[in-house]
């Protein structure tokens, strides 16, 4: 059971600017939760991948983080979510390679093996919310 | 694209680029510009792209270098990508990233060593 132990903030993404804030701002939340440097580096580059996402597919979006624990474990919660199209086919979309857009076709599949979980809930013209976990080490 | 703050130094023939610590994508882009118009007009053999100061690679930073790189060779140009930190290095393999077949090295020095020796 993965329960909240902080309080709540958020970041609107609508800009190319905001992936650049997304990065600073996960940056700095990661390191206050005394994650190492290489997670810090994957938590970071997940978070630009759905950052980048949000603002190429959907416009605009909003990243919500929280500090979360399950039993011993502590760890950093990232909630990526927009009104956007929605993602056709989740499971094609986790595909490497698979791209609909001038990418390399790693964004959520890459994404996903930089985290420790990864949750996609979506819906075709009303939009798609990614929750992605990193545990502290 | 001039407005953006990259500094692409020469040295001989040989195009030294010092990408900034966490470049937004119009950065990224220009990036490009500037270097493939650097290329022309000193008459560059090569282009060290120094990641040294870069601690994030994410696809599309990652797929402009792979474009460029692949762009530096249609103009008779040779890439090598030196200075990446052992986080970046882990990060961009889990998430995928092969950078083809560009040169690497650990740093400018050893760069521009091997390009003088073998170009």
């Amino acid at each position: 059971m993965v329960s909240e132990v902080a309080e709540r903030n958020s970041l609107k993404i609508s800009s190319e600017q905001d992936i650049v804030l997304v990065r600073k701002t996960v940056r700095d939340v990661c390191r206050d939760a005394g994650f190492g440097l290489t997670d810090v580096t994957r938590i970071v580059t997940a978070a630009s991948e759905l950052a980048r996402n949000i603002y190429r597919y959907a416009d605009h979006g909003t990243l919500t983080w929280n500090m979360v624990s399950d039993g011993m474990k502590s760890g950093l919660e990232l909630i990526f979510a927009d009104q956007g199209p929605g993602i056709e086919d989740v499971n094609m979309a986790l595909q490497e390679g698979y791209t609909t857009a001038r990418s390399m076709g790693m964004g959520l599949p890459g994404t996903k093996k930089l985290m420790d979980d990864m949750v996609i809930e979506t819906k075709l013209g009303v939009g798609t919310k990614i929750t992605i976990r990193k545990w502290v080490r | 694209m001039d407005d953006i703050n990259v500094a692409v130094l020469r040295l001989r023939n040989v195009l030294i680029v010092s990408v900034p610590g966490d470049p937004d994508d119009h950065v990224i882009t220009g990036l490009q510009d500037k270097i493939l118009n650097s290329m022309m007009r000193y008459r560059a053999k090569g282009v060290i792209l120094d990641l040294s100061t870069v601690d994030i690679v994410d696809s599309f930073f990652a797929r402009t270098i792979i474009d460029t790189a692949q762009m530096i060779n249609l103009m008779g140009g040779r890439t090598i990508i030196a200075g990446m930190l052992p986080s970046v290095a882990i990060t961009a393999t889990q998430l995928g990233l092969t950078f083809e077949n560009i040169e690497t090295c650990l740093n400018v020095d050893t760069a521009f060593t091997l390009m003088e020796q073998t170009g």
